[in-house]
């Protein structure tokens, strides 16, 4: 049971600069995710709060206490690695309990501790086989094991579940879910898919190129993207971004949309609600990002929509839903409509506009206007 | 018909004397080889007639083994007929001290050297890397010079210090490169369970280590048993290892000169490398190999 505070941490390899000015508040009980691409330094800030990398500037505090020079063994957090990094001379038994050896606690209580977590996690059976004999599920329960049985204030995580088959990753992840919601003990975790991210998390950090995008929760990640990065980040499939003009019309102010109808190109007038930002907007280019699910076809669409006919170029069943390819503003854009409203590639069919749930971008700072 | 259509060699009478010609080289060239050993072996085992008798290839009329006796207890190397007991004895206690400290000094080192990168690391390891091709003959006379400062100049225990020093930079360029090969995760893992450099190394490095400590052991033994130049370089007398006296013992001629003798002083000079890589011999190629660690 812990805070966690970040306070404009950075991070240095030489004249590299991995990590900028990182800051961020964790509150007790909390799991915040950390989730950015390939190289943007989430490894390196989850080492630096476990105390394995040193902190260029800035500082980390555990409960308000500064732990930039606390040895890791004293910060009295435990983390579980990508690799699981299970010692493979050791029984399962001993990996779990060779955290609680290293402290000094007596062999007895090291056994009924080792044996509560074992049952917790469904491995009891496998206490005294040795790593390199258990599958990577069972791997990844022991490397878990291995965290929960300090009971330490607070849990990091380094992209657990990257090394699972799809199924079991999501077996997984569910447990992870229920063990945070038991446990209320609070947890960093680094993962680089967004599902993951936007499931587990009660807050999601975004990264990139050592720089937080934005520190939100999922459901504001999702539908308030601070900038097109992120924007097009999470999702599956990801936001359309389309180029448009805001104009006015009547008294009505919205955009100017280019669509491809029967073959020819239509620009086609999108009215757009909560007016007063948008006047300021007049006249100029701006990116308008939109979500698949929020253009469905028109068939038991509400009312009030904006309403625009296209060409379907591609269709793509995914099962629950159909993505339509069509040309909205000149650039391939996705519809997910429902299966058996989806017409045949090549034929044009009239879809519906949720423009209110819509984002605006400035083109050139690619941050959120409205 | 698809039968016909095989690999050159692989079918009917082609393939019988292919096979032939291959085992008869592969004859040949082992007969090459084992015949020196061969003639040490059973020349050991012969008497002076039998010897004067030329005959080098014949095996010996009766197996006689007067010859092995007088090499180990009787011998003459220069004035003292002591036989090679005694420098047998000499090479085992250079041998083994210096075997198991350089081996032991390697492992620390080349922990220390990968899994806690400090400032210079890589420095710190091409320099030792290119001690490893520094000749012996360049440090004969520093090494000199240091054994005599420490005052144990002409002793077994000089010669400890000199192999250890010098096997250094082998045993470590080994195990650094075994010890890369093992994830830093578990490194950080057992910091975080709260170990600290030693224990780590004692309960996780040291464990996974047997294939190349097997490797380093061999390699040291080997170089070590073997060395002559260190050897002759800085002991005289009753400190020298067993290859020095084996060549004092066949230099040391008083008219006849016993073939048998020095044949099967030889062997007893070869015998521990032989045995090291028979005991342990399969264990070198699969450290040699051994890859990345499991699990
Ligand atoms: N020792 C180092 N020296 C220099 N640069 C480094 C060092 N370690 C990491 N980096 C750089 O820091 C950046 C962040 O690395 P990090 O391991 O934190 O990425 P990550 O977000 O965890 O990526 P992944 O999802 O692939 O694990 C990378 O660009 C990497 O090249
Ligand atoms: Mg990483």
């Amino acid at each position: 049971m812990a805070t966690l505070t970040i306070n404009n941490a950075g991070k240095k390899y030489g004249s590299v600069e991995v990590l900028n000015d990182i800051s961020m508040e964790l509150n007790d009980g909390e799991l915040v995710v950390l989730l950015g691409s390939s190289g943007c330094g989430k490894s390196t800030l989850l080492n630096m709060i476990a105390g394995l990398e040193s902190i260029s500037s800035g500082d980390i505090r555990i409960d308000g206490e500064i732990v930039n020079d606390i040895h890791p063994k004293n910060r009295d957090i435990a983390m579980v690695f990508q690799s699981y990094a299970l010692y493979p001379n050791m029984t399962v038994a001993k990996n779990i309990s060779f955290g609680l050896e290293m402290r000094g606690v007596e062999k007895e209580k090291r056994d009924e501790l080792v044996n509560s977590v074992a049952k917790m996690l469904q491995i009891d059976h496998l206490l005294n086989r040795k790593p390199a004999q258990l599958s990577g599920g069972q791997r990844q329960r022991v490397a878990m094991g291995r965290a929960l049985v300090r009971r330490p204030k607070i849990f990091l995580f380094d992209e657990p579940l990257s090394n699972l088959d799809a199924k079991l990753r999501v077996e997984m992840r569910h447990e992870i879910k229920k063990l945070h919601t038991s446990l209320k003990a609070t947890m960093v975790y680094v993962t680089h898919d967004q599902i993951e991210a936007m499931t587990l998390a009660d807050r999601i950090a975004i990264l990139k190129g050592g720089v937080v995008q934005q520190f939100a929760t999922p459901a504001e990640i999702y539908s308030r993207p601070a900038n097109m990065f992120v924007a097009g980040f999470v999702g599956s499939p990801s936001m359309n971004f389309l180029p448009v003009t805001v104009a006015q019309q009547g008294n009505e102010i919205g955009v100017h949309l280019a669509v491809q109808y029967q073959g020819k190109s239509e620009n086609q007038f999108v009215p757009m609600r909560n007016n007063d930002k948008l006047s300021q907007l007049l006249g100029r280019e701006v990116i308008l990002g939109i979500r698949p699910e929020m253009i469905t076809q028109l068939e038991n669409a509400e009312k009030d929509l904006a309403t625009l006919h296209c060409d379907v170029e591609v269709v793509e069943p995914t099962g629950a839903d159909t993505l339509c390819i069509i040309k909205l503003a000149g650039k391939d854009s996705i519809a997910r409509v429902s299966p058996i409203h989806a017409c045949a590639p090549g034929e044009s069919m009239g879809f519906a506009l949720d423009i209110s749930r819509a984002c605006l971008f400035d083109p050139v700072t690619e941050e959120l206007i409205s | 018909m698809a039968n016909r259509d095989r690999l050159p060699g692989t079918d009917g009478k082609g393939r019988y004397i292919g096979r032939f010609l291959i085992y008869l080289t592969l004859a040949v060239f082992a007969i090459w080889y084992l015949a020196p050993l061969y003639v040490v072996v059973s020349t050991s085992f012969k008497d002076l007639a039998e010897i004067r008798g030329g005959a080098l290839l014949s095996l010996p009329h009766e197996f006689n083994v007067s010859a092995w006796h007088k090499a180990w207890s009787q011998a003459c190397i220069g004035v003292e007929c002591t036989g090679l007991k005694p420098y047998f004895i000499n090479s085992i206690s250079m041998s083994v001290p210096a075997v198991l400290i350089s081996t032991f000094l390697g492992s620390i080192t080349g922990y220390a050297l990968t899994k806690y990168r400090f400032r210079g690391a890589n420095i710190i390891f091409s320099l030792m890397l290119f001690g490893c091709f520094i000749p012996f003959q360049v440090v004969i006379l520093p090494m000199a010079q240091t054994l005599g400062m420490l005052g144990i100049a002409n002793t077994v225990n000089g010669l400890i210090l000199v192999h250890v020093v010098y096997g250094l930079g082998f045993t470590t360029l080994f195990f650094r490169n075994y010890y890369v090969s093992i994830p830093d995760d578990l490194v950080k893992a057992a910091t975080i369970d709260g170990a600290g450099f030693f224990r780590i190394y004692w309960r996780i490095m040291l464990p996974l280590s047997p294939p190349i400590i097997v490797v380093t052991i061999i390699w040291q033994f080997t170089q070590i048993w073997n060395d002559f130049l260190f050897g002759a370089s800085f002991t005289t007398g009753g400190a020298q290892p067993l290859t020095v006296a084996l060549n004092n013992l066949i230099n040391t001629t008083t008219g006849v000169k016993h073939y048998n003798i020095d044949m099967a002083a030889a062997l007893i000079a070869a015998a521990p490398t032989l045995f090291v890589y028979i005991v342990a011999g399969r264990y070198f190629v699969r450290g040699l190999t051994a890859g990345s660690v499991k699990g």
